[in-house]
Protein backbone atom coordinates (compact mmCIF):
# COMPACT_ATOMS: atom_id res chain seq x y z
CA UNK A 1 0.00 0.00 0.00
CA UNK A 2 1.34 3.81 -0.77
CA UNK A 3 0.00 6.43 0.46
CA UNK A 4 0.29 10.01 -0.53
CA UNK A 5 -1.18 13.47 0.52
CA UNK A 6 -1.76 16.54 -1.03
CA UNK A 7 -3.40 19.67 0.36
CA UNK A 8 -5.78 21.71 -1.85
CA UNK A 9 -6.51 24.36 0.72
CA UNK A 10 -8.30 23.60 3.52
CA UNK A 11 -8.78 19.97 2.20
CA UNK A 12 -6.24 16.80 2.30
CA UNK A 13 -6.47 14.41 -0.45
CA UNK A 14 -5.09 10.87 0.68
CA UNK A 15 -3.98 9.01 -2.24
CA UNK A 16 -4.41 5.26 -1.96
CA UNK A 17 -2.60 2.67 -4.56
CA UNK A 18 -2.99 -1.09 -4.03
CA UNK A 19 -5.44 -3.02 -2.08
CA UNK A 20 -6.99 -2.26 1.62
CA UNK A 21 -7.46 -5.57 2.75
CA UNK A 22 -6.44 -6.86 6.63
CA UNK A 23 -2.53 -6.66 5.75
CA UNK A 24 -2.72 -3.20 5.26
CA UNK A 25 -5.79 -1.26 6.86
CA UNK A 26 -4.03 -1.02 10.09
CA UNK A 27 -1.42 1.55 7.85
CA UNK A 28 -4.53 2.85 6.01
CA UNK A 29 -5.66 4.11 9.93
CA UNK A 30 -2.49 4.87 11.59
CA UNK A 31 -2.24 7.60 8.19
CA UNK A 32 -5.16 8.70 8.62
CA UNK A 33 -5.20 9.39 12.22
CA UNK A 34 -1.84 10.94 11.95
CA UNK A 35 -3.58 13.23 9.20
CA UNK A 36 -6.54 13.97 11.35
CA UNK A 37 -4.15 14.66 14.60
CA UNK A 38 -2.18 17.17 12.63
CA UNK A 39 -5.46 19.40 12.30
CA UNK A 40 -6.33 18.18 8.67
CA UNK A 41 -9.74 17.26 9.29
CA UNK A 42 -11.16 17.95 6.56
CA UNK A 43 -10.39 14.43 4.10
CA UNK A 44 -10.53 13.18 0.72
CA UNK A 45 -9.97 9.53 -0.09
CA UNK A 46 -8.82 9.50 -3.27
CA UNK A 47 -9.52 5.68 -4.05
CA UNK A 48 -8.83 5.85 -7.77
CA UNK A 49 -5.91 3.64 -7.46
CA UNK A 50 -7.42 0.89 -5.00
CA UNK A 51 -8.51 -2.40 -6.74
CA UNK A 52 -9.78 -3.96 -3.49
CA UNK A 53 -11.24 -3.21 0.00
CA UNK A 54 -12.16 -5.45 1.83
CA UNK A 55 -14.22 -5.62 5.34
CA UNK A 56 -10.78 -4.49 7.28
CA UNK A 57 -10.27 -1.63 4.83
CA UNK A 58 -14.02 -0.25 5.57
CA UNK A 59 -13.58 -0.19 9.07
CA UNK A 60 -10.22 1.69 8.05
CA UNK A 61 -12.71 4.55 6.38
CA UNK A 62 -15.08 3.78 8.84
CA UNK A 63 -12.52 4.41 12.21
CA UNK A 64 -10.97 7.82 10.29
CA UNK A 65 -14.50 9.31 9.16
CA UNK A 66 -15.91 8.97 13.11
CA UNK A 67 -12.25 10.47 13.69
CA UNK A 68 -12.41 13.47 11.64
CA UNK A 69 -16.35 13.85 11.79
CA UNK A 70 -15.72 14.25 15.93
CA UNK A 71 -13.38 16.73 15.29
CA UNK A 72 -15.38 18.55 12.95
CA UNK A 73 -14.46 17.81 10.19
CA UNK A 74 -15.29 14.93 7.14
CA UNK A 75 -13.98 12.41 5.34
CA UNK A 76 -15.47 12.29 1.93
CA UNK A 77 -14.42 9.11 -0.95
CA UNK A 78 -13.71 9.87 -3.93
CA UNK A 79 -13.14 8.00 -7.26
CA UNK A 80 -13.98 4.33 -6.05
CA UNK A 81 -13.67 1.83 -8.94
CA UNK A 82 -16.55 -0.09 -9.26
CA UNK A 83 -16.24 -3.20 -7.73
CA UNK A 84 -15.43 -0.53 -4.35
CA UNK A 85 -18.47 0.89 -5.07
CA UNK A 86 -20.55 -2.15 -5.05
CA UNK A 87 -19.31 -2.94 -1.51
CA UNK A 88 -19.64 0.39 -0.08
CA UNK A 89 -23.23 0.12 -0.88
CA UNK A 90 -23.55 -3.68 -0.37
CA UNK A 91 -22.31 -2.13 3.37
CA UNK A 92 -24.80 0.28 3.55
CA UNK A 93 -21.23 2.99 3.65
CA UNK A 94 -23.07 5.39 1.00
CA UNK A 95 -25.64 5.76 3.72
CA UNK A 96 -23.56 7.79 6.14
CA UNK A 97 -20.58 9.38 3.88
CA UNK A 98 -20.59 11.27 0.86
CA UNK A 99 -19.18 9.93 -2.02
CA UNK A 100 -18.18 11.36 -5.65
CA UNK A 101 -17.24 10.30 -8.67
CA UNK A 102 -13.82 12.36 -8.82
CA UNK A 103 -11.74 14.13 -6.68
CA UNK A 104 -11.97 17.21 -7.58
CA UNK A 105 -15.88 17.13 -7.04
CA UNK A 106 -15.17 15.77 -3.34
CA UNK A 107 -12.82 18.25 -3.04
CA UNK A 108 -15.14 21.45 -4.37
CA UNK A 109 -18.01 19.63 -1.78
CA UNK A 110 -15.82 21.03 1.26
CA UNK A 111 -16.87 24.59 -0.18
CA UNK A 112 -13.23 25.28 -0.29
CA UNK B 1 -14.83 -29.03 -18.46
CA UNK B 2 -13.06 -28.22 -15.27
CA UNK B 3 -10.64 -26.50 -14.69
CA UNK B 4 -9.00 -26.87 -10.56
CA UNK B 5 -6.25 -24.98 -9.02
CA UNK B 6 -4.60 -25.36 -5.18
CA UNK B 7 -2.53 -23.03 -3.77
CA UNK B 8 -1.10 -24.02 0.75
CA UNK B 9 -0.47 -21.15 2.22
CA UNK B 10 0.88 -20.23 5.86
CA UNK B 11 -2.67 -19.10 7.65
CA UNK B 12 -1.03 -15.50 7.59
CA UNK B 13 -1.80 -12.19 6.35
CA UNK B 14 0.48 -11.94 4.06
CA UNK B 15 -1.32 -15.29 2.42
CA UNK B 16 -4.33 -13.16 1.53
CA UNK B 17 -2.69 -10.70 -1.55
CA UNK B 18 -0.80 -14.77 -2.57
CA UNK B 19 -4.72 -15.90 -2.76
CA UNK B 20 -6.25 -13.33 -4.77
CA UNK B 21 -3.67 -13.02 -7.07
CA UNK B 22 -3.93 -16.87 -7.51
CA UNK B 23 -7.89 -16.10 -8.51
CA UNK B 24 -6.97 -13.36 -10.92
CA UNK B 25 -4.84 -15.61 -12.31
CA UNK B 26 -7.23 -18.51 -12.97
CA UNK B 27 -10.37 -16.87 -13.77
CA UNK B 28 -8.47 -14.33 -16.32
CA UNK B 29 -9.12 -16.01 -19.34
CA UNK B 30 -13.02 -17.53 -18.47
CA UNK B 31 -15.23 -16.10 -20.40
CA UNK B 32 -17.77 -15.82 -17.93
CA UNK B 33 -16.42 -14.45 -15.11
CA UNK B 34 -15.97 -10.71 -15.48
CA UNK B 35 -13.95 -8.35 -13.62
CA UNK B 36 -17.12 -7.94 -11.01
CA UNK B 37 -17.44 -12.00 -10.14
CA UNK B 38 -13.69 -11.60 -9.69
CA UNK B 39 -14.16 -9.54 -6.72
CA UNK B 40 -17.16 -11.04 -4.98
CA UNK B 41 -14.51 -14.13 -5.35
CA UNK B 42 -11.71 -12.09 -4.37
CA UNK B 43 -13.32 -10.59 -1.41
CA UNK B 44 -15.25 -14.33 0.12
CA UNK B 45 -12.14 -15.69 0.29
CA UNK B 46 -10.54 -12.90 2.13
CA UNK B 47 -12.81 -12.41 4.43
CA UNK B 48 -12.88 -16.34 5.13
CA UNK B 49 -8.79 -16.37 5.42
CA UNK B 50 -9.23 -13.13 8.03
CA UNK B 51 -11.85 -15.39 9.86
CA UNK B 52 -9.52 -18.56 10.32
CA UNK B 53 -6.33 -16.40 10.87
CA UNK B 54 -7.56 -14.57 13.47
CA UNK B 55 -9.89 -16.68 14.90
CA UNK B 56 -9.65 -20.46 13.72
CA UNK B 57 -5.98 -20.90 14.48
CA UNK B 58 -6.17 -17.91 18.00
CA UNK B 59 -4.33 -19.48 20.97
CA UNK B 60 -2.39 -22.43 18.77
CA UNK B 61 0.52 -22.43 16.09
CA UNK B 62 -0.46 -20.90 13.18
CA UNK B 63 -0.85 -23.75 10.64
CA UNK B 64 -1.95 -23.67 7.09
CA UNK B 65 -4.80 -22.99 4.67
CA UNK B 66 -5.97 -24.56 1.31
CA UNK B 67 -7.63 -22.85 -1.30
CA UNK B 68 -8.76 -24.90 -4.32
CA UNK B 69 -10.59 -23.62 -6.87
CA UNK B 70 -12.43 -25.55 -9.47
CA UNK B 71 -13.66 -23.26 -12.77
CA UNK B 72 -16.75 -25.13 -14.37
CA UNK B 73 -18.99 -23.21 -16.96
CA UNK B 74 -21.63 -22.76 -15.03
CA UNK B 75 -20.27 -21.80 -11.32
CA UNK B 76 -16.92 -21.38 -9.71
CA UNK B 77 -16.19 -23.80 -6.64
CA UNK B 78 -14.23 -22.53 -4.13
CA UNK B 79 -12.82 -24.78 -1.09
CA UNK B 80 -11.02 -22.52 2.27
CA UNK B 81 -9.70 -25.78 4.31
CA UNK B 82 -8.14 -25.11 7.61
CA UNK B 83 -6.53 -27.37 10.70
CA UNK B 84 -7.86 -24.74 13.63
CA UNK B 85 -10.73 -24.37 15.89
CA UNK B 86 -13.74 -25.20 13.97
CA UNK B 87 -16.18 -22.21 13.20
CA UNK B 88 -19.29 -22.76 11.51
CA UNK B 89 -20.50 -19.61 9.13
CA UNK B 90 -24.31 -18.74 9.53
CA UNK B 91 -25.74 -15.70 7.68
CA UNK B 92 -25.64 -12.63 9.91
CA UNK B 93 -27.87 -9.79 10.09
CA UNK B 94 -26.78 -6.86 7.73
CA UNK B 95 -24.25 -4.68 10.24
CA UNK B 96 -25.84 -1.67 11.14
CA UNK B 97 -22.68 0.90 9.70
CA UNK B 98 -24.53 3.93 11.17
CA UNK B 99 -24.66 2.19 14.73
CA UNK B 100 -21.11 1.36 13.96
CA UNK B 101 -20.39 5.37 13.54
CA UNK B 102 -21.00 6.54 17.42
CA UNK B 103 -20.29 3.86 19.98
CA UNK B 104 -20.72 -0.09 18.15
CA UNK B 105 -17.44 -1.97 17.26
CA UNK B 106 -17.29 -1.75 13.66
CA UNK B 107 -16.88 -5.49 13.39
CA UNK B 108 -19.95 -7.40 11.45
CA UNK B 109 -18.76 -7.23 7.41
CA UNK B 110 -16.72 -10.43 6.99
CA UNK B 111 -19.77 -13.04 7.13
CA UNK B 112 -21.84 -10.51 6.22
CA UNK B 113 -20.26 -9.73 2.54
CA UNK B 114 -19.51 -13.61 2.21
CA UNK B 115 -23.32 -14.30 2.32
CA UNK B 116 -23.76 -11.18 0.15
CA UNK B 117 -21.49 -12.48 -2.51
CA UNK B 118 -21.50 -16.27 -2.88
CA UNK B 119 -24.65 -18.21 -3.63
CA UNK B 120 -24.01 -20.99 -2.01
CA UNK B 121 -21.78 -21.67 2.11
CA UNK B 122 -21.58 -24.92 3.19
CA UNK B 123 -19.15 -25.82 6.16
CA UNK B 124 -18.24 -29.17 7.38
CA UNK B 125 -15.38 -30.43 10.13
CA UNK B 126 -13.81 -33.88 9.70
CA UNK B 127 -10.49 -34.95 11.02
CA UNK B 128 -9.19 -33.98 7.56
CA UNK B 129 -9.73 -30.34 8.72
CA UNK B 130 -12.46 -27.39 8.41
CA UNK B 131 -13.54 -27.20 4.96
CA UNK B 132 -15.71 -24.04 3.76
CA UNK B 133 -17.65 -24.32 0.17
CA UNK B 134 -18.10 -21.45 -1.10
CA UNK B 135 -20.31 -21.88 -4.71
CA UNK B 136 -20.73 -18.75 -6.91
CA UNK B 137 -22.85 -19.50 -9.91
CA UNK B 138 -22.14 -17.75 -13.13
CA UNK B 139 -24.49 -16.32 -15.67
CA UNK B 140 -25.26 -17.95 -17.87
CA UNK B 141 -25.16 -17.74 -21.61
CA UNK B 142 -28.86 -16.39 -22.41
CA UNK B 143 -28.44 -14.30 -19.60
CA UNK B 144 -25.15 -12.62 -21.60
Amino acid sequence: MEITVKQLNQTSVVSMMGSMDALTADEVTRFLSAQIGTGQKQIVADLSQVDFVSSAGLRAILAALKESRQQGGDLRIAAAQPGVEKILKMSGFTSILKDYPTVDEAVTSFGS
Amino acid sequence: MSNKHQMTRAAELESLPVFRDLIDAACKHHPGIDEQIRYDLKLAVEEACTNIIAHGYADMNPGSIILTLELEPQQVVMTITDFGHPFEPSEPPAPDVAAGLDDRPTGGFGLFFIYQTMDEVGYDTTEDGNRLTLIKRLPSAEEE
